[in-house]
């Protein structure tokens, strides 16, 4: 087997420029997701009661959708029904943020509900508001334990991106794709996106990991 | 806009064929990832270092690339690497496999490590040996932390399974999805592939959640 890498070295540019919008997607989706997930998270928590059921069905369903249907029915079948047509990179940010999202909310209700009642009561008899005990005692403590959970879904939606290549977004993934269906040589070209990805998934689990030993004392209760 | 739902009904052998193979393909994976996953657990907790660090290798390569990168990786490597040509199914099936023994070592690893040093040593203080102390004391309480992560990674598998579409596995997204180039309903099917995995996934959902509370430890 004679392996040729110079297909990776002759197009490094185009490649490049799709590890970049992988990277942009990534972040952008962990901003979006983080921000709508809490804000689920929190509403499913302490949120009227009538909200708790729709949420609540929002987060199952998605957690029962494989991601690459949501991609797809989102680039393809929703601009049937809105009459608007997103461009690919914009319909995989909202596809994405609409899964990961649901997990987001998943970790946030589980991080809240971990802390005892007690924390809760104990702030109250020290005549704290509602929003005071959760702002200044449950958060602080629930977000150190929801760190590592935190961490899985970094390198989830890294990793998440990649399947946006299905609806052409230009990402690396996707260049990877083209680079090997026009230079005929698949292996090289995805054993390099291999290495790449793991290169870049590989530190964030682990860094996830020490900064989560070094804050653990801050979430026991 | 008019929609012509009927194109679904008119399918529904073909997306009933589907399912079919996304359902095999997850159970057939889940068979191979279980002894797979067993496999790597012990190699890492034999005390073998070379068994050890070949086994967290693996694990820590595949839970660290995206799976439909390992699909394509596998579509084109196995045919130049072992000199056969592989069907698109047992391509896709190697691949899944790959992923899901990864997690379901860290799964077992973590599920026995999980069972405090205390609980052996009062095993072996009360006078049972090692093989005695490891299946009726740790092996049943791992059992109970092992199951319903096991249970997520299978829902996770079942919608991963998914992503095999994309070397022309005829399973439930890639015929959804031939279909909807064919007729050009594309509202119509695909939101028919999204309710067809809504319904097969949902109930799994729930029942994890299920699970999970039914076996959560108090130890």
């Amino acid at each position: 087997m004679d392996l040729d890498y110079s297909p990776v070295l002759d197009s490094w540019q185009f490649l490049l420029n799709g590890l970049e919008l992988t990277l942009a997607l990534s972040f952008l989706t962990i901003l979006c997701s983080l921000t709508l997930g809490g804000a689920i998270g929190l509403a499913r928590c302490y949120g009227p009661r009538w909200l708790a059921a729709p949420l609540v069905f929002y987060i199952d369903s998605m957690r029962s959708v494989p991601v690459l249907v949501v991609l797809v029915w989102t680039y393809f079948a929703l601009p049937l029904v809105i009459g608007v047509t997103l461009p690919p990179f914009w319909a995989a940010l909202v596809a994405l943020t609409a899964h990961i999202s649901a997990y987001v909310a998943e970790i946030v209700r589980a991080g809240v509900a971990s802390i005892r009642a007690g924390q809760t009561r104990a702030g109250f008899a020290l005549g704290m508001s509602r929003a005071q005990t959760i702002r200044t005692i449950v958060l602080p403590q629930a977000l150190v334990r929801m760190l590592p959970a935190f961490g899985s879904i970094l390198s989830i939606t890294i990793k998440d991106t990649a399947i946006a290549a299905v609806i052409a977004v230009p990402e690396y993934m996707n260049r990877s794709q083209t680079v090997a269906g026009q230079s005929f040589h698949p292996i090289e070209i995805f054993t390099v996106a291999m290495a790449v990805y793991f290169v870049i998934l590989f530190p964030v689990t682990r860094v996830v990991d020490i900064v989560y030993v070094r804050l653990a004392h801050l979430g026991r209760s | 806009m008019n929609f012509d739902w009927s194109v679904v009904w008119r399918n529904a052998d073909a997306l009933a064929e589907g399912t079919k193979l996304t359902i095999l393909l997850a159970v057939t994976t889940m068979a191979i990832a279980i002894p797979g996953g067993i496999v790597l657990a012990l190699m890492r907790l034999s005390g073998v270092r070379v068994l050890s660090s070949l086994s967290a290798c693996f694990v820590e390569l595949f839970r660290n690339l995206p799976l439909i990168l390992v699909i394509y990786t596998a579509y084109y490597v196995l045919p130049v690497a072992t000199g056969f040509s592989f069907s698109p199914i047992t391509t896709a099936i190697v691949a899944l496999s790959l992923n899901v023994s990864a997690y379901n070592s860290e799964t077992f690893r973590a599920g026995i490590a999980s069972i405090r040093q205390g609980q052996s040593e009062a095993a072996y203080a009360l006078g049972m040996t090692r093989w005695q102390a490891t299946r009726e004391i740790v092996l049943p309480q791992a059992v109970r932390r092992v199951l319903p992560v096991l249970a997520s990674t299978w829902v996770s598998l079942f919608k991963d399974t998914s992503l095999v579409s994309v070397v022309s596995v005829g399973e439930l997204a890639y015929t959804s999805m031939r279909i909807r180039a064919q007729t050009y309903r594309v509202l119509e099917m695909l939101t028919a592939m999204a309710a067809i995995y809504w319904l097969l996934g949902y109930p799994q959902a729930k029942l994890v959640d299920w699970i999970n509370r039914r076996y959560a430890v108090n130890e």
